[in-house]
């Protein structure tokens, strides 16, 4: 088990977002989770991505956890901890969030270059590495405004996966894609997955679930549902 | 222009300048670094900092810089407890120091406040601490944002160094002024405002290198 998710609560304020979630990601699994818009699907992957704090309940990511709770108190990572469980955990944004005044190359490298005591060289051979497996050749010294939106979010993507996670995050990857750039991402993810990447993707789009998802979480008035689909 | 007024006018114009230029130069050095930090206290999440900050702005943004000028040098001393009296040169760096730094500070704390919150998102799931967010993700976007209006305070700046004329500095206005009273003629300022469009001129070139320099992305 990658990742498991026990007992997770969050509320803003008076709100509860969700409520006593548990479950579970394998290696190599492809996962969707989904439910209406304000059902707190984005909450819940800001949590695992510790972009929010979670009331209440447990992450444990690759035997290291995240957040958990002991006699009712909540143990929160400390630095060192995060730093180490950030490596392990990757998130493609919505928007992308690419760093506009850097080009495809310094966009990869930025995090690598700063967590790891590595040489330049072994990190940007990593880089092209995954430009070649997205299919960015000839892309790494342009800038993000230079480039399509299929291309922003495969950048996206090599640069959650610079440091090698176990667990990779998609927050709505096919909210922007036309049919084919569509077919292209479904395709980057399954082979993802074949390398053994835990794939936790939250979406509204039914089609794609059924496309792609092998275990599929349904959010509805802050309660899951568990499926298992008939993908292989 | 008469020659003898020029032998006058010319050597004094070069001494003021060095007022000028140095009153110009040391203000920017100073200020536009120092502003960025006091923009970073300005929008702490510390209410009395935050408050305390804001008081200073307000403070340099509703007061003449003439008025501050002559409150460091002649009025300080009197302050009790923590007066002091400061020598021409060091009233003069304080007051425009001071003072640019809280313009330049309003305008960062515009272009911080401009940056897409998905920036320090990303910084953050990347494992970027939250300094080298700021200094490699952030300011740099954040410098593309302000140089407009930095352009326009620089601008002004060399305007406002006339201003010293009030604590008696000699800069290249009160060169003219000099020589004007000299030999009853008003042709020193008509000179001296064409040593002020050489420079804003200068200036503007500059300020569009840098912009062009920023250019590279949108």
């Amino acid at each position: 088990m990658i990742l498991e998710v026990k007992n997770l609560s969050k509320s803003f304020g008076n709100t509860v977002v969700f409520e006593d979630i548990s479950f579970s990601v394998n290696k190599g699994e492809i996962v969707c989770v989904k439910g209406k818009s304000g059902e707190g699907k984005t909450t819940m992957l800001r949590c695992i991505n510790k972009l929010e704090t979670p009331d209440k309940g447990s992450i444990k990511i690759n035997e290291r956890y995240l957040c958990r709770e002991e006699d009712n108190k909540m143990h929160y990572a400390s630095k060192d901890e995060l730093q180490t469980i950030t490596q392990d955990i990757g998130l493609v944004f919505q928007s992308f969030n690419l760093f506009p005044h850097m080009t495809v190359m310094e966009n990869l490298i930025e995090s690598p270059m700063f967590i790891r005591k590595m040489p330049k060289e072994k990190i940007k051979q990593r880089a092209y590495e995954l430009i070649k497996q997205l299919e960015l050749e000839g892309k790494e010294d342009n800038y993000p405004y230079q480039l399509s939106g299929g291309q922003k979010q495969r950048v996206a993507i090599a640069r959650a996966c610079m440091l090698n996670p176990s667990i990779l995050c998609f927050d709505e990857p096919t909210s922007a894609l036309d049919e084919s750039t569509r077919n292209q991402i479904t395709k980057i993810i399954r082979d993802l997955a074949k390398q053994g990447i835990a794939i936790i993707i939250v979406t509204h789009d039914n089609n794609f679930v059924d496309e792609i998802a092998e275990t599929v979480i349904t959010l509805s008035e802050g309660n899951i549902i568990i499926s298992k689909s008939n993908q292989p | 222009m008469e020659s003898k007024v020029l032998e006058m006018l010319i050597p004094m114009t070069l001494e003021g300048l060095k007022t000028t230029l140095s009153v110009f130069a040391i203000t920017i050095m100073a200020s536009l670094p120092l502003s960025v930090a006091v923009a970073k206290i300005r929008m702490s999440k510390n209410k009395l900092i935050s408050t305390l900050i804001g008081i200073y702005i307000y403070i340099m943004r509703g007061t003449p810089l003439l008025l501050q000028l002559m409150f460091i040098f002649f009025g300080f001393y009197y302050v009790p407890y923590i007066g002091y009296a400061f020598s021409r040169n060091q009233a003069i760096f304080i007051a425009f120091i001071l003072n640019y730094t809280a313009y330049f500070a309003e305008i960062f704390r515009g272009g911080i406040n401009s940056i897409d919150f998905g920036q320090y998102e990303a910084s953050q799931v990347l494992g970027l601490s939250k300094s080298h967010t700021f200094m490699k993700i952030i300011l740099p976007q954040v410098i593309k944002n302000v140089l407009p209006s930095i352009g326009n305070e620089v601008i002004t700046l060399v305007k406002d160094t006339s201003l010293v004329y009030i604590l008696g500095a000699s800069d290249i206005l009160k060169a003219a002024k000099s020589v004007s009273n000299a030999y009853s003629a008003f042709s020193p300022y008509i000179f001296i405002g064409l040593v002020y469009l050489a420079i804003t001129a200068v200036l503007t070139k500059v300020l569009n290198k840098i912009e062009d320099k920023y250019n590279y992305y949108r």
